[in-house]
C-alpha cells in the first residue's frame, strides 16, 4: 500500500503550485513523502512533508503561468461599453422583472431619501450659533418625593444675573421668551398680522449672532418697546419702504390699549432651523435685582452663556450646593443646564415650547425608513437569485469564451447599477416633487434638502452607490461561481436550490410589513381612546374665548352673550381645558403618607362653571347664585391683601372624587383644612389636561366677575357658525380694539394629540408601503417559481392534476413562509408595542384580534398575489410547456 | 565572465545534478545534498534552484517515466549542458588555484595538515 500524505495538507500544495508545475512538482512531493515514511515511521514524514508544503512558498513556485490566449481587462473600455450594451438589452428584455425592480426600488430610495432629510433637518437645528458650543438654557428641576421629577423651562428671573456675578464660567444671560402677537400695521387693521416675536434682553446680541442690516441694537426710547425686524418681516409688513422708525401696534389681549412698538432695526433673517426661529426681536432691558429667598419668586425662561471649555457637569454641581445653600430647601428645587444644540429634540418636557421636536418620533422615522430601503433590496437580491436560473447558461458560455470571473461580477454589477441608477433618478424625481406635501405634513419648512444641498447630494449618490455595490455583489458573485461545463449541461450544483437565504429573507421582510402593520393599528386605537376618552365633562358643542381682560365688562358680555340664539350657558372661567391648573397648585402635605406632599390642582371661574362644563355631581350641591360661593376676588384682593387671604381661606369649593378620596373629607360644609376651604360639593373626576398625565385631583373656586378671565360658552348642537357669528358682533360693540380668539374646544382637545395623529398617518403610509412592497417581492418570486416549474405542472396536469391542486401546490411554500413570519413578528411588535405604549398613563390594550387581524391581511395580500400567477400557470396548455427543448 | 551568477547552493545542485546524472531530479538530489551535508533539504528549495539554473542555461531538463510512488506523475529530469560544464569547471579552477596559493606552514596553523595524511 502506498503511503499517502494528509490530504489537507495536499490539498494546501496543490493551491499553491502553479498549475503547470503540479505535476512534477506534487509528484516529487508524493515520492519524497514516501521515502521518509518508509524510513522514519508516519508521524516524522507528516512533519516533513508539512516542512515541504511551506518551503514551496516562493515565488518562483506560486507564479501563475499567463494563459496564452490574452482576455481583455475586465476594466478596459471595450469591456465597459460591452457591460452597459449588454445590460441595457437584458433590461429591455426582461422588461417585466426591470419593472419589479425599478418600482421596488424606486419606492425604497425615495422613502429613505424623504426621512433622511427630514432626520438630518431635525439634527441641524441650532448648530449654526457660533457660540452653539457655550450655550444653554436653565432647566429647573423640582424633586416630587418617590423619585419623581418635574422639570420646567423656567427659571427664576434674577439667577441668570446672580450667577454671572459670582462665577467667572459664567459670561453673559440674557432671558428669552417667545410668543404669537397680533400686530397692527395699519389703522383700518383690525385682525393683524399673527407674528413670531422672541422678547431677549439687550445682552442677547453676545450670544446670538444678530447680523444689523440698518439701525441699532440699543433700546431708543423707555416708553415703548424696540423691535428689530427681519428682512423677510419687513419685506411682508413694509414692501419696498424703510420700516426703521416706523410705529406699530400689538393689539391687546390683556391691556385695553393697543401697545406701540417703535421699529429701531433692521437684521438678517435669523436661521430656520432653530428652536429660537422667530420673525421680529423685542429689546428689553432687565431691572436686575438680587435674587432673594422670600417666597415670591418670579420666573422666566433664561439662557446662559458659559466660557467655552466649562465643565458643565462641575458647574453644575457648583450652581446646586451654592443654591441648596442660598434657599435651605434641602435640594427641593435644583438646576440643570440644557444645552442649546439639544434643545429642539430634547424637550419633551418644556410646556410653552412651541418649535420642537421629539427625538423618539426622529427614531421611529428613521427605523421604519431603513426597513423600506431593506425591503427593496431584499426584493432585489431575492429576485437576481431567482432569476439566476436564467442567467448561468449566459455565464457559462461567456466562461467558456475565455471570459473572466471578474468580468462576469463586472456584467452583473453593472445592471444592477443601471437599475439602481435609474431608480435614483425617478426617487430624486419625485422626492422633488413631494417635499412640499411633506413639509405640510410637518408643519413646518425643510431647510436642507438634497436637491437644494450639494453636499448632501453628492452624500447621498455615494450612499446609493454604496447600496447597489453591496446588494449586487451577492447575485452576481452566485451566478458567476457556477461551472460552465455543468450549467451548459443543464446540471444545476446544490448551491442554486439553496432557498435558504432567499426564504430567510421573505420571512424577514414579511415579518417587518406585519410589524408595521401592528403598529398602524395600535397607533391609531391609542389615539381614537385618547380622543374619544370621556373626560369627565361635555366636550362637544363648547366654545372658548381665550383670555383677555374684561375691563369690568365681563358680567354685561356675558348677559348680552345669553341673548345669541343657541346659546344654552356660559362662565366667566380662569381656566380653559387642556391648561391644567389654571388658577393655582397648591402642595399640601398627604395625609397617607407622612413627610409626603400632595398636589392640588385649583381652577376658577364664575359660578356657572362647573353646570357649564356638564360636571357630574356626586355628592352635596353645585355652585349657585343662590348661596354666597362666588367672593369677589379682584376687588378684595386690591383693598386688603390680608383680609382677602381670610376669605379665601374660608371660600365655598367643589372637589373632584379623587381630590376628595386623597384628602379625605368625608364632610361637607364644615371648613376642611387641607383644601384651605369649605367644600360644599363633589363632582366627578375630570380630566383638566391632556390625557398624557394622569387624572389631577383638583379643587374648584368660584370668583365674581374675574377681571382676567376667558369664556366658556355651552351651545346647542349645531349651531356653532350662528353663535360664533353673534359673538363676533357682541365683541365689535363691547372690545373693537381687542383681539377675539375664538375656538372649538374639542379641536383644541385634539390639537394636543398631533404627535400621535402624525405618527398614525406616517404608519398608516408606511405600512402599506412596505406590504406592497414584500408583496411586489413575493410577486416576482412566485413568477419565478412557476416558469421553473413549468414542465412540472405539465405532467401534473397531464396526469390529470386539478387547478386547484397546483394552485395550492405552487402557494404552499409562499404561505407556510408568511405564516413563519407572521409568528415571529407577533411578539416582536408586542413587546415593541408594549414599550411604546408605558408611556401613556391612559393606554389602549393590545387585543389579540389585532394580532388576528394584521395575520389574516398578510395571508391574504400573499394568497392574492401568489394565487394570481398560480392560477394563471395551472391553466396554462400543458402541450405548449412540455413541447420546447 | 560572471561568477557572481552562480550561488553557493547553486554551484552544489549544478554538482549534484553532474554526480547523478542520468538519474538528476529533485528528489534524488535533495536526498543526496542530505546524505553529504546531514542537513534536511526541502524540495521546494531544489526546485526553485534548478529553475534558475535551467533559465540561465546550465541545465536541460526532459520529462520521464511516472511511478506510483509519484501517484502517476512523472519526473523532470535534468542534465548538465556543455555551457554548464564550462562554469563548473571555470568555478573549480578558481578554487584550484586559491588552494593551491596556501602555503603548508599556513594550513598547518589553521590546522589543516595534508602532508601526513
Amino acid at each position: 500500500m502506498q503511503p499517502l500524505p494528509p490530504r489537507w495538507l495536499d490539498k494546501l500544495a496543490t493551491r499553491i503550485c502553479a498549475p503547470h508545475l503540479r505535476e512534477e512538482l506534487l509528484g516529487d512531493l508524493h515520492e519524497r513523502y514516501a521515502l521518509r515514511h518508509r524510513r522514519t515511521g508516519a508521524l516524522k514524514a507528516n512533519f516533513f512533508f508539512l516542512r515541504e508544503v511551506t518551503a514551496l512558498l516562493r515565488p518562483s513556485i506560486m507564479r501563475r503561468k499567463p494563459s496564452p490566449y490574452g482576455s481583455p481587462s475586465a476594466f478596459s473600455s471595450d469591456m465597459l461599453r460591452n457591460y452597459f450594451k449588454i445590460g441595457s438589452r437584458v433590461l429591455v428584455k426582461n422588461s417585466g422583472y426591470s419593472l419589479i425592480h425599478l418600482i421596488g426600488l424606486s419606492i425604497g430610495l425615495w422613502a429613505c431619501m424623504m426621512v433622511a432629510t427630514v432626520v438630518i433637518d431635525s439634527l441641524s437645528y441650532d448648530r449654526q450659533w457660533s457660540r452653539k458650543d457655550d450655550i444653554y438654557r436653565i432647566v429647573t428641576v423640582n424633586k416630587m418625593g418617590g423619585g419623581l421629577f418635574e422639570r420646567h423651562i423656567s427659571s427664576p428671573s434674577y439667577l441668570a444675573p446672580a450667577l454671572q456675578k459670582m462665577y467667572a464660567e459664567a459670561q453673559s444671560w440674557s432671558s428669552v421668551d417667545s410668543y404669537r402677537p397680533h400686530f397692527k400695521i395699519s389703522p383700518g387693521d383690525n385682525d393683524g398680522i399673527e407674528t413670531n416675536m422672541l422678547t431677549v434682553d439687550t445682552m442677547a446680541n453676545k450670544m446670538l449672532d444678530i447680523k444689523l442690516v440698518a439701525g441699532s441694537l440699543e433700546r431708543t426710547s423707555e416708553n415703548r418697546w424696540s423691535l428689530l425686524i427681519t428682512r423677510s418681516y419687513a419685506g411682508r409688513i413694509f414692501p419696498g419702504q424703510n420700516p426703521i422708525g416706523r410705529i406699530i401696534y400689538e393689539i391687546p389681549t390683556l391691556g385695553s390699549e393697543p401697545a406701540p412698538y417703535e421699529i429701531t432695526g433692521l437684521i438678517e433673517d435669523l436661521p430656520y432651523n432653530s428652536h429660537l426661529r422667530t420673525d421680529v426681536i423685542r429689546l428689553k432691558r432687565t431691572k436686575v435685582e438680587p435674587l432673594t429667598n422670600n417666597g415670591i419668586i418670579m420666573f422666566d425662561q433664561s439662557y446662559l452663556l458659559l466660557k467655552p471649555g466649562t465643565d458643565v457637569k462641575a458647574f453644575t454641581r457648583k450652581v446646586n450646593a451654592w443654591y441648596a445653600d442660598f434657599t435651605k430647601n434641602k435640594g427641593r428645587e435644583q438646576f440643570e443646564f440644557q444645552p442649546l444644540k439639544d434643545i429642539y429634540l430634547h424637550s419633551d418636557f418644556a410646556e410653552g415650547q412651541s418649535v420642537k421636536a421629539s427625538i423618539r418620533t426622529i427614531y421611529i422615522f428613521a427605523g421604519v425608513a431603513l426597513l423600506v430601503l431593506f425591503i427593496a433590496c431584499v426584493n432585489f437580491v431575492n429576485l437576481s437569485t431567482a432569476k439566476a436560473f436564467a442567467r448561468v447558461k449566459e455565464a457559462g458560455v461567456r466562461k467558456v469564451l475565455s471570459g473572466s470571473r471578474t468580468q462576469l461580477v463586472m456584467q452583473l454589477l453593472t445592471e444592477t447599477l443601471l437599475l439602481f441608477g435609474i431608480s435614483v433618478g425617478i426617487a430624486v424625481f419625485a422626492y422633488f416633487f413631494t417635499l412640499r406635501p411633506v413639509e405640510n405634513f410637518l408643519g413646518h419648512r425643510l431647510v436642507l434638502t438634497f436637491t437644494s444641498n450639494i453636499l448632501m447630494a453628492g452624500g447621498a449618490l455615494l450612499m446609493f452607490f454604496f447600496t447597489a455595490l453591496v446588494t449586487g455583489l451577492y447575485p452576481a458573485w452566485i451566478i458567476s461561481g457556477f461551472k460552465p461545463a455543468n450549467t451548459l449541461r443543464g446540471i444545476f450544483t446544490a448551491s442554486l436550490g439553496q432557498t435558504g437565504l432567499r426564504k430567510t429573507l421573505v420571512v424577514a421582510q414579511f415579518s417587518i410589513s406585519i410589524v408595521v402593520l401592528l403598529a398602524t393599528i395600535v397607533v391609531w386605537q391609542q389615539f381614537d381612546l385618547m380622543k374619544n376618552k370621556d373626560l369627565g365633562y361635555d366636550k362637544n358643542n363648547l366654545i372658548g374665548i381665550e383670555q383677555i381682560a374684561w375691563n369690568g365688562k365681563g358680567e354685561a358680555f356675558k348677559s348680552e352673550l345669553q341673548r345669541i340664539p343657541g346659546v344654552v350657558r356660559s362662565s366667566l372661567s380662569m381656566w380653559m381645558p387642556t391648561e391644567g391648573a389654571g388658577y393655582m397648585q397648591r402642595e399640601v402635605p398627604d395625609p397617607a403618607h407622612a413627610g409626603r406632599r400632595l398636589r392640588i390642582w385649583h381652577i376658577a371661574g364664575d359660578v356657572d362653571l362647573p353646570t357649564t362644563l356638564g360636571l357630574k355631581l356626586v355628592k352635596g350641591r353645585m355652585f349657585s347664585s343662590r348661596f354666597a360661593d362666588a367672593f369677589n376676588a379682584d376687588s378684595l384682593r386690591e383693598k386688603d391683601f390680608v383680609k382677602f387671604e381670610k376669605m379665601q381661606m374660608n371660600q365655598n369649593s367643589l372637589m373632584t372624587a379623587s381630590a376628595a378620596k386623597m384628602l379625605r373629607v368625608k364632610q361637607l360644609d364644615v371648613h376642611a383644612k387641607d383644601t384651605q376651604s369649605v367644600p360644599v360639593g363633589v363632582v366627578g373626576d375630570f380630566h383638566n389636561e391632556s390625557l398624557y398625565e394622569p387624572l389631577k385631583p383638583t379643587l374648584i373656586l368660584a370668583q365674581r366677575a374675574p377681571e382676567y378671565a376667558g369664556m366658556l360658552i355651552r351651545i346647542e348642537p349645531g349651531t356653532e357658525m350662528q353663535v360664533g357669528a353673534g359673538v363676533r358682533k357682541l365683541w365689535k360693540q363691547f372690545f373693537p380694539e381687542k383681539l377675539l380668539r375664538i375656538h372649538n374646544i374639542e379641536e383644541k382637545l385634539e390639537k394636543q394629540y398631533e404627535a400621535e395623529s402624525k405618527l398614525h398617518s406616517l404608519f398608516l403610509f408606511f405600512s402599506g408601503l412596505t406590504m406592497f412592497l414584500s408583496a411586489l417581492g413575493i410577486f416576482g418570486l412566485v413568477v419565478q417559481a412557476a416558469e421553473q416549474r413549468a414542465k412540472e405542472v405539465g405532467i401534473r396536469k397531464v396526469l390529470g392534476a386539478s387547478v386547484a391542486g397546483i394552485v395550492g401546490l405552487i402557494s404552499k411554500d409562499f404561505v407556510k413562509l408568511v405564516v413563519i413570519a407572521i409568528v415571529v413578528a407577533s411578539p416582536l411588535a408586542w413587546y415593541g408595542l408594549q414599550k411604546w405604549l408605558e408611556n401613556y398613563p391612559y393606554r389602549t390594550t393590545i387585543h389579540w384580534w389585532v394580532f388576528a387581524v394584521t395575520g389574516a391581511a398578510a395571508l391574504a395580500v400573499t394568497i392574492g398575489t401568489v394565487s394570481f400567477q398560480a392560477i394563471r400557470a395551472a391553466t396554462a396548455d400543458p402541450v405548449r410547456s412540455l413541447r420546447n427543448e | 565572465m560572471r561568477r557572481s551568477d552562480l550561488g553557493e547552493f547553486e554551484e552544489i545542485v549544478l554538482l549534484a545534478v553532474a554526480a547523478l546524472a542520468p538519474g538528476a531530479y529533485s528528489v534524488s538530489i535533495a536526498e543526496e545534498l542530505e546524505n553529504e551535508t546531514g542537513q534536511t533539504v526541502s524540495t521546494g528549495a531544489v526546485h526553485a534552484a534548478l529553475q534558475r539554473l535551467e533559465q540561465k542555461g546550465y541545465l536541460s531538463s526532459y520529462l520521464g517515466e511516472a511511478t506510483q510512488e509519484r501517484g502517476g506523475r512523472r519526473k523532470r529530469l535534468f542534465t548538465v549542458t556543455a555551457y554548464g560544464g564550462k562554469i563548473l569547471h571555470e568555478a573549480r579552477t578558481v578554487r584550484n588555484n586559491l588552494w593551491n596559493r596556501i602555503t603548508p606552514a599556513e594550513l598547518s596553523k589553521m590546522g589543516l595538515d595534508f602532508s601526513n595524511s
